[in-house]
């Protein structure tokens, strides 16, 4: 899912300085998760920002509450008063979250209360690896499922480079070598011919570097007649 | 329906009016929003004294208790139970500690004294009223079954105590030995699965090819140690290496072993993975004694860290020195090893000489033994905790030794840790004997003081579940997080630590603990 | 400038810190009373939440209060306690607050001597650092 983490105190209190009446809105959903934007998050964050305005003698107002996912326009028009009626919205969550209330919003100042991110696979409570950069044409199943271009630190395609050494990665022992990894699976799934196989130059047109993407349903979309009457979304 | 608060006050005999002046704080109670009777007492902790405020209680009708005397454990059953006779839910009945928190840490201080007791009667009062009803449930065991695993030495003491409670006992052994034992033997038969709570548990066995459902009350854990796996680098090194039991046996059965006889503390002597442990010493005392009295020729060497003949072992290793046993200390920096170009050979540094000795070995025993590989099944079947070596874990060393923290599921013998016999034995029957009671209740107890999820807040991020030691967090069938109240502790870990603040802890909601702390932080002394 | 008195809240788990803070006072140990105790469980149910908001409330300095790590009454209650603390001295310090008025203590109930120690050490950080924000209190 989407790991966030947020900003330092010392950097959102400069973003929120000028400003009387903050909302701080945080999201239930991949932020909350990975422990960066939830309900708890908000509300220490603001009472952190309370503590460090009583040091300085400031006096800001701040209300902070969650929506159920951020991104989504429906449930920003639900808080659409609180929003408007402040100088200032911090979001607590993703950039999407930040962005989507800014894009509604265009007026009012939405500043990002998080860093996204990583799309991040929970090794263990509290510890949150890349494993996907989003490239946009998954070869995992030939690599054993273990994917080279979010693992390997030069996103290799065919086998390790030649500083691979101890199963670690040149450029930050502390990164296992991705390649040692796929070399054992492969193994162990006796599908180790797979190896021998040379993989073309990746096409990157299906990555970020390709631009800004957008991903259609033609069929979900609705149609003008079904969009009409419908007031909440255009 | 409006809150009743009966505020009484305790005087502890004459200490609370040697310092605070009680008509003060009786108006102060008086005052109050919500209160309605305000009672004086000598000492709370005579049942006696109880009467007048219980009978107000009655009459009029108060829903809510604050007892401002000493420390609640010492006198709240009595006083809780007066007042539910009076109808008033036992958790709306609040404890403040006045004695031990307000007069007895600032005897010469009687003025902050009393703003800090009128602060505290404040906020008590303010807790009151936001609290609310909980109950307790009950629900019946469907089974008096106690499933023992193991039938070694500390099983088979766990199965006798057991059945003196009058309960059933299923022991499950893992191998096919023949066994003497009160109650159901199944041999050939592991656990592999587990589902329910302590009290209604579901066992699913393997015994022989066949998996069969089995409801417990109640389960004692004596898988043993790892008799059979000699684990670590020294281990490796040397073929034929012998545990200490088992050279043991040998020593019983007459054959007489190979010279010299070198005794090893642990196969791991670096202990990267096996601490050395307390009974070797014991047996490893008397069996090389037995061994020098018999065969007197054969030299023994004792190889050891640490040596630890507690007691009257002491006696045993002045009696092994003075036959002739060698005893041989070493540090980790000196561990032992098998020398490389000459494979009976045991190179070691003495610590005390500072010298390398080499030692060479007809039969190398290890007097340490590493915890039973079954555990990890085990753990996982239960779902109970391990400790870091790989042992099952005890609830508490103090309060529960022979217990899980799971309730209902006990544990005993090397199954903690590796131990002598007699050890064993006594620990098995404890178990047996805890789970006996138990069972014998014949229901369980849970409920009142317990977690609760808002289900539209959680984001089943499964923080909650991994946090729980017991296990009362899952996730349920809307895929958000309940909890099985049957296992909730009413720590409160999984309310302070969910992100979305999807639980709750009655009676310690966020709302009451910060009200308490504000109203607290509010008063001047 | 009048004497201000130190304003310190403690969290105490109900079980081995209580037991600690009553041995104490059985004992005949005399204490600041500046110091407030809220009872908890267990220290793993306080929240940063709860200790931030202290902060907010007029504490100058706040501690929490648990068993021995390795005894803890609910197995690993302290172990949970003292991570929330931890990451609210971070954020204590990303304020610019010093992250030495928040701390956590741990002590079995057989230790008379843990609440007076952990009281008078908070109550010295209190009146060295003074209230947050100094000036008039709240």
């Amino acid at each position: 899912m989407i790991v966030a983490k947020r900003k330092p105190l010392n950097e959102i209190a400069e973003m929120l300085a000028p400003y009387k009446k903050v909302t701080v809105i945080g999201c239930r959903s991949c932020v909350a998760i990975c422990l960066a934007g939830g309900e708890k998050e908000v509300k220490m964050l603001v009472s952190a920002l309370k503590v460090k305005n009583k040091k300085e003698g400031k006096k800001q107002e701040f209300e902070g509450f969650v929506v159920e996912r951020q991104c989504e326009k429906e449930w920003i028009k639900e808080v659409e008063d609180k929003v408007l009626g402040s100088d200032v919205t911090l979001s607590m969550a993703c950039s999407l979250g930040a962005q989507t209330i800014g894009d509604m919003y265009p007026i009012h100042l939405t500043f990002p209360g998080l860093n996204t991110g990583i799309f991040g696979v929970p090794e263990e409570q509290g510890v949150w690896s890349e494993k996907c950069v989003g490239c946009g044409n998954c070869i995992i199943h030939t690599t054993g499922g273990i994917c080279p271009i979010s693992r390997c630190a030069k996103s290799m395609l065919n086998g390790p480079c030649g500083g691979s050494a101890n199963r670690k990665c040149e450029v930050n022992l502390e990164i296992d070598c991705a390649w040692a990894a796929i070399y054992d699976r492969l193994k162990i799934q006796n599908r180790l011919d797979l190896i021998e196989n040379v993989t073309p130059a990746k096409d990157w047109s299906t990555s970020h570097s390709g631009g800004r993407r957008t991903y259609v349903r033609e069929d979900a979309r609705l149609t003008p007649h079904q969009k009409k009457g419908k007031e909440a979304v255009q | 329906m409006k809150a009743k608060v009966q505020v009484v006050l305790c005087r502890c005999c004459t200490e609370m009016p040697a310092l605070l002046n009680m008509e003060r704080l009786q108006k102060l109670a008086a005052e109050s929003n919500n209160v309605v009777s305000v009672m004086t007492v000598d000492a709370a902790c005579d049942g006696k004294n109880l009467a007048p405020a219980i009978n107000e209680a009655k009459e009029k009708e108060i829903d809510r208790a604050v007892v401002f005397a000493c420390h609640k454990k010492d006198i709240s059953p009595a006083i809780v139970k007066a007042y539910r006779r009076a109808g008033v839910n036992e958790f709306l009945v609040e404890f403040v500690n006045m004695r031990e928190e307000v007069v007895l840490p600032h005897m010469s201080e009687p003025e902050r004294a009393q703003a800090k007791a009128e602060t505290k009667m404040k906020a008590a009062l303010i807790r009151s009223i936001m609290l609310a009803p909980l109950e307790r449930q009950t629900e019946e065991m469907k089974t008096r079954n106690v499933v023992i695993i193991g039938a070694g030495v500390a099983g088979q003491a766990a199965a006798h105590e057991a059945s003196k409670a009058g309960v059933h006992t299923i022991l499950l052994e893992k191998t096919g030995k023949s066994l003497k034992a009160p109650g159901i033997i199944m041999t050939n038969a592991q656990l592999v699965g587990a589902s329910g709570y302590g009290g209604n548990l579901q066992l699913k066995i393997k015994a022989g090819e066949k998996i069969e459902n089995l409801g417990a009350a109640a389960v004692v854990i004596a898988t043993g140690g790892g008799w059979t796996t000699l684990k670590g680098p020294l281990a490796k090194s040397v073929k034929d290496a012998v545990p200490l039991y088992k050279f043991y046996e040998q020593m019983q059965t007459g054959s007489v072993p190979k010279g010299p006889i070198v005794v090893v503390d642990t196969p791991d002597p670096a202990g990267k993975t096996m601490k050395v442990q307390d009974y070797a010493w014991d047996d490893t005392l008397e069996t090389t004694i037995e061994l020098k009295k018999k065969h007197p020729e054969t030299q023994i060497f004792v190889i050891f860290q640490e040596m630890r003949a507690f007691g009257l072992s002491e006696l045993a290793y002045k009696e092994a020195a003075e036959l002739g046993i060698k005893f041989v200390r070493y540090d980790k920096g000196g561990a032992p090893k098998v020398d490389p170009k000459n494979p009976g050979v045991l190179m070691v540094k003495d610590f005390a000489q500072g010298e390398l000795l080499n030692i060479r070995f007809g039969t190398l025993v290890f007097a340490s033994i590493p915890p039973n590989e079954d555990n990890k099944a085990i753990a996982e079947a239960l779902r109970i905790p391990m400790t870091m070596d790989g042992a099952t874990r005890r609830g508490s060393i103090q309060r529960w030794p022979v217990s899980t923290p799971r309730s209902g599921v006990f544990v005993c013998g090397s199954a903690l840790f590796p131990k002598s016999r007699d050890v064993a034995k006594a620990e098995g029957a404890a178990a047996g004997a805890m789970a006996g009671e138990f069972v014998k209740r014949g229901r369980i107890e849970f409920g009142g003081i317990v977690a609760l999820v808002t289900q539209e807040k959680c984001s089943a991020c499964l923080t909650c579940i991994r946090t729980c030691p017991y296990e009362a967090p899952f996730i349920g069938t809307a895929s958000k997080v309940e909890i099985r109240v049957q296992a909730c502790q009413g720590c409160g870990m999984c309310v302070g630590i969910c992100p979305s603040k999807a639980i709750e802890l009655h009676n310690y909601t966020d709302d009451q603990i910060a009200e308490e702390a504000r109203v607290l932080l509010g008063g001047d002394f | 400038m009048a004497e201000r008195r130190p304003k310190v809240i403690g969290f105490c788990c109900e079980k081995h810190g209580m037991d600690a803070a009553v041995l104490s006072a059985r004992s005949g140990k005399q204490l600041d009373a500046s110091v407030r105790i809220v009872q908890v469980p267990c220290t793993g149910r306080v929240d940063g939440i709860h200790l931030l908001k202290a902060f907010e409330d007029g504490a100058d300095a706040v501690f929490v209060l648990g068993c021995l790590e390795k005894n803890c009454y609910y197995d690993t209650g302290s172990i949970e306690g003292r991570k929330r603390v931890g990451y609210v001295k971070q954020m204590l310090t990303e304020v610019g607050i010093e992250k030495e008025r928040l701390e956590m203590f741990n002590s079995a109930s057989s230790n008379a001597w843990a609440f007076p120690d952990a009281v008078s050490k908070m109550v010295d950080i209190a009146k060295k650092l003074g209230p947050i924000g100094g000036g008039e209190r709240q």
